[in-house]
């Protein structure tokens, strides 16, 4: 167009050649408008496997003024994927949801996060860049878990599964006299009054194992993360089944213990397993 | 009916590819056939009807054909090549716009859109086009900025579309602003060679300035409110309407029913023609025809001696063109085109007396074989014992306008329109009059002729316009020593137009606003540029003996005023339009004070709602939840400039009342 005004001379092509240029201009303006003021902070994710997508959040505020058609992702790091948010209202904090996918286990630094627009044509974007250096530590893939398990740990943390063994942490059996020796802490004080003597509460003993997992330390790379996957499984097959699992690999070691937040910790850990000095 | 943002696009798409698609329309250029598909496919799409959804491979098909047809036209002659790529780019809209919409679909819709501007602007230079632009302009802005927002949408998530369609809506006014900022600024560096001053325009030529004229015809033409030819004089007369014949053809042959020049043999062609001496205070025009004046003769105002500097505009060409002079002082152009513009030098009508020649005064005497002896009789009557010849015609004049009346209802075709004229309806249209008081004077022997023409004019901006509906008839009898003296027998106030009112303002605002579009858009030139940056006020230009007139102070000051104002005024709208936000919270707050009172809380009178809030929260009041809701967002909006959303308020408050 700009070309065949210069050409010809002709003004209306000068005038739509001024209208073109004028709603870059403006196109530029309100993409600044939209990204003006805007603060970002990053929630994260719950948890990150590799190669696995997670859902990640940023959470998006503005003082005052909106802004429209915003494109989050991170900044310089092998995170793929990128939030989005069509409106977001003056003064109130908006939670922008992505699904990113981590390459490899282990630590990820996040530099920044890129805030993008390309509001109002379409034609161009524009973005901003938000510092917030932070890692995030991507849990081990996960793959089916192995079959053999292997044995339970014997010794004073793990005992062999005894359904009819009471005095364990379980459901109330049975009440009897109290012996003397046996803990005060055990008896039954209201059924005790009742009665006039002195009885204790019998408790059944929960079936389930104990089991430590071991990864050797001093693995080659190209081992390592096979094992990890393995034991992240592995762990996680023990955790779902009721089991207490324990972890053991050079310095680091966790107690044997069941749960969801004792498998989160072993997922941790076997994240970090040959990036210790990153850690540091 | 609320109507989604995605909906909203699609319209405003639609919206935009027809505003696209009529700024090449209004050029007149594009072929029917595809002006027909054109109104087709835009009902079409506007009632969100696509054909082409399903089968969008089979119907490219289509543009084959389409593009064949336009390759023969071209091939043959019958179509300009611009056109013919102008049209193709429509057709190409066209399809895209019959196809399911996708993003690819809407931006090849805005791509084609943007290729008939361009082709627009290449086909002419109305000023419709200008408001087809704008209008595309804006509403592709509409579109791709909700196209932009609606593809950064999470299933679910709301957006408000009234503050986003005000943003984009600010934008797109900010771009034409400045738009016309960059195009005064931006460097010419070559003339404008390929601008077309009009197109052939939209309707059919009306005045056809024919070689004779029939009096049975119904003189429709009168209420026709469409400008054929704009005028700029020198001297200007700076009136606002006009009083003045423009001379068009003399007919001199009458055989009852229909004028006709003395003949139509060719004289002469010439670049620059001149008629007769001069005499006396010439008056200097120029003129241009527009598409609807539709015929080659050259019009003058009475009595022109020379035309000079004509040029046609046709299909996108300029071309110098050669004036023609032809019997009967009629003076046509060589060469066909949609529009002309031309150089007129008149004197004043009764100066430059030239003897009659023994052919001219035999034909100028002639009467029909068929002459009803009532009419020569009423002549005679009417003359009574005057002598004078100029006496004599100024009596029949006035004895025509005082007994007849002006009407354009006719009976229809009669044996003979004079005598019908004259003894039976004693009423007609100027043709009438103008044949009459020619025949009554030829019965007493005075050289007489018709001339048609127009009378009249009014102004806009530096120019006359004359419409179709000025197209008049009147007389000239020769009398000897004072050549061909004007008479023109038609009521005073029946010569001119008679438009309706309505329309004639709109088309009179509308052709100010087209003279303004072509002297400041159209003719804006290097030169412009040049006078401009003289005019503006650069440092050092006043102490410079070598500068130009600097800026006059009081305009300046009157610059800066204006400025500020525009400035103070943006910021009191601003003010204005925060208003509401805290009135709202107000409203809001009274109606949960009322509702709170009638649900047996008569004391958030006295201690406040916030206070009542808290109190209701210590007490677990199972209203505590929403009430603590509604009170954080009236503080938010009363004083946070968090407004409340449309419809917030009204939720709120059922909330509340529900849990109460």
């Amino acid at each position: 167009m700009g070309l065949g005004a210069l050409n010809t001379g002709n003004n209306l092509l000068y005038l739509l050649l001024g209208f073109a240029l004028a709603t870059i201009v403006v196109s530029g303006v309100l993409s600044e408008g939209a990204l003006k003021g805007l603060s970002v902070r990053r929630l994260g994710t719950e948890c990150a496997f590799a190669q696995e997508p997670f859902a990640f959040r940023w959470g998006v505020f503005r003082q005052r003024g909106r802004s429209w058609a915003l494109t989050l992702s991170e900044e310089d790091c092998p995170l793929t994927g990128s939030g989005r948010i069509a409106y977001l209202p003056s003064g109130a904090e908006v939670a922008v949801r992505a699904n990113m996918t981590a390459p490899r286990r282990g630590p990820l630094r996040l530099k920044a996060v890129r805030v993008s627009t390309t509001f109002p044509l379409g034609l161009f974007a524009k973005s901003r860049l938000f510092d917030l250096p932070e890692t995030l530590w991507i849990y081990p893939r996960r793959v089916p878990p192995k079959p053999n398990q292997g044995d339970p740990d014997g010794g004073p943390l793990g005992q062999r599964p005894n359904p009819r063994h009471a005095d364990g942490d379980g459901e109330v059996v049975s009440l009897r006299p109290l012996r003397e020796g046996e803990d005060a802490r055990r008896i039954h004080w209201l059924k005790s009054a009742t009665l006039g003597k002195m009885l204790r509460v019998e408790r059944e003993r929960e079936e389930r194992a104990s089991y430590l997992i071991r990864l050797p330390p001093g693995l080659p790379a190209e081992a390592l993360e096979p094992r990890c996957e393995a034991l992240a499984a592995l762990a996680q097959q023990l955790l779902r089944d009721g089991h207490e699992v324990g972890f053991e690999s050079g310095a680091t070691r966790l107690r044997p213990a069941s749960g969801a937040h004792q498998e989160k910790r072993v997922l941790q850990a076997l994240a970090r397993a040959g990036y210790e000095e990153a850690e540091g | 009916m609320r109507i989604s943002g995605q909906r909203l696009q699609l319209l405003f798409r639609d919206l935009a590819a027809t505003a696209a698609l009529l700024s090449m329309v209004v050029s007149g250029e594009v072929p029917g056939w595809a002006l027909g598909t054109f109104g087709l496919t835009v009902t079409l799409a506007l009632l969100n009807v696509r054909p082409f959804a399903r089968f969008a491979n089979p119907s490219s098909v289509l543009l084959v054909f389409g593009a064949v047809a336009l390759y023969s036209n071209v091939a043959a002659g019958r179509v300009d090549l611009v056109v013919a790529a102008c049209t193709f780019a429509g057709l190409l809209t066209c399809h895209r716009l019959m196809s399911a919409p996708s993003p690819s679909t809407d931006s090849q819709v805005y791509l084609t859109s943007l290729l008939m501007v361009a082709g627009g602007a290449a086909l002419s230079g109305e000023l419709l086009f200008a408001a087809c632009v704008t209008a595309f302009g804006a509403l592709a802005t509409l579109s791709l900025g909700l196209q932009t927002v609606e593809q950064s949408r999470e299933p679910g998530e709301v957006v408000p579309l009234r503050p986003l369609l005000g943003l984009l809506a600010a934008g797109a006014l900010a771009s034409t602003a400045l738009g016309i900022l960059l195009f005064v600024a931006f460097p010419r560096l070559s003339w404008n060679v390929a601008a077309h001053r009009s197109g052939a325009g939209l309707g059919r030529a009306t005045t056809g300035m024919s070689d004779g004229i029939r009096l049975s015809g119904a003189g429709r033409i009168k209420t026709n409110p469409r400008v054929v030819f704009r005028a700029a004089l020198s001297p200007d007369p700076k009136t606002k309407t006009l009083e003045a014949y423009w001379v068009g053809q003399t007919l001199e042959s009458f055989n009852g029913i229909e004028w006709s020049s003395g003949g139509s043999s060719r004289l002469r062609a010439l670049d620059e023609l001149t008629l007769g001496p001069g005499g006396g205070k010439l008056v200097f025009q120029q003129i241009e025809t527009l598409p609807a004046y539709g015929s080659r003769t050259v019009v003058g105002l009475d009595r022109p001696l020379g035309f000079s500097r004509g040029f046609s505009h046709l299909q996108g060409s300029d071309a110098r063109v050669r004036f023609v002079e032809q019997r009967g002082e009629q003076v046509r152009f060589e060469m066909e085109g949609t529009s002309y513009s031309y150089r007129v030098l008149s004197r004043p009508a009764g100066t430059g007396a030239q003897p009659l020649s023994p052919a001219s005064r035999a034909r100028a005497l002639q009467l029909p074989p068929t002459l009803d002896a009532r009419v020569a009789a009423l002549a005679t009557s009417v003359r009574g014992t005057e002598k004078d010849p100029l006496s004599t015609a100024k009596k029949l004049e006035a004895h025509l306008q005082r007994n007849y009346s002006y009407t354009l209802e006719l009976a229809g075709p009669v044996a003979d329109p004079l005598a019908n004229f004259l003894f039976e309806r004693k009423s007609g249209h100027c043709e009438h009059f103008a044949t009459a008081l020619a025949i009554l004077l030829r019965t007493q022997g005075i050289p007489a002729r018709v001339v048609t023409g127009f009378y009249g004019g009014r102004r806009a901006g530096m120019a006359y316009l004359v419409r179709a509906g000025d197209a008049h008839a009147w007389t000239e009898a020769y009398i000897d020593g004072r050549g061909y003296v004007r008479l023109d027998s038609t009521p005073e106030d029946s010569r001119s137009a008679e438009p309706n009112a309505v329309l004639d303002f709109l088309l009179q605002e509308y052709e100010s606003l087209q003279l303004r579009w072509q002297s400041s858009v159209l003719d804006y030139s290097m030169k412009d540029q040049a006078a401009l940056v003289e005019r503006l006020p650069l440092p050092g230009s006043g102490t410079s003996p070598n500068a130009g007139p600097a800026l006059p102070k009081a305009t300046t000051v009157m610059a800066v005023f204006g400025l500020l104002f525009l400035v103070g005024l943006l910021w009191r709208l601003r003010g204005w339009r925060q208003a509401p936000t805290e009135e709202e919270a107000t409203r809001f707050l009274a109606e949960l004070e009322r509702l709170l009172k009638s649900r047996g809380h008569p004391s958030v009178v006295e201690e406040g709602v916030e206070a009542l809030s808290r109190r209701l929260e210590h007490e677990r009041h199972p209203a505590q939840a929403p009430l603590r809701a509604a009170t954080r967002r009236y503080l938010e909006a009363r004083f946070g400039g968090r407004p409340l959303l449309r419809g917030e308020a009204r939720a709120l408050s059922e909330q509340v009342r529900q849990a109460t």
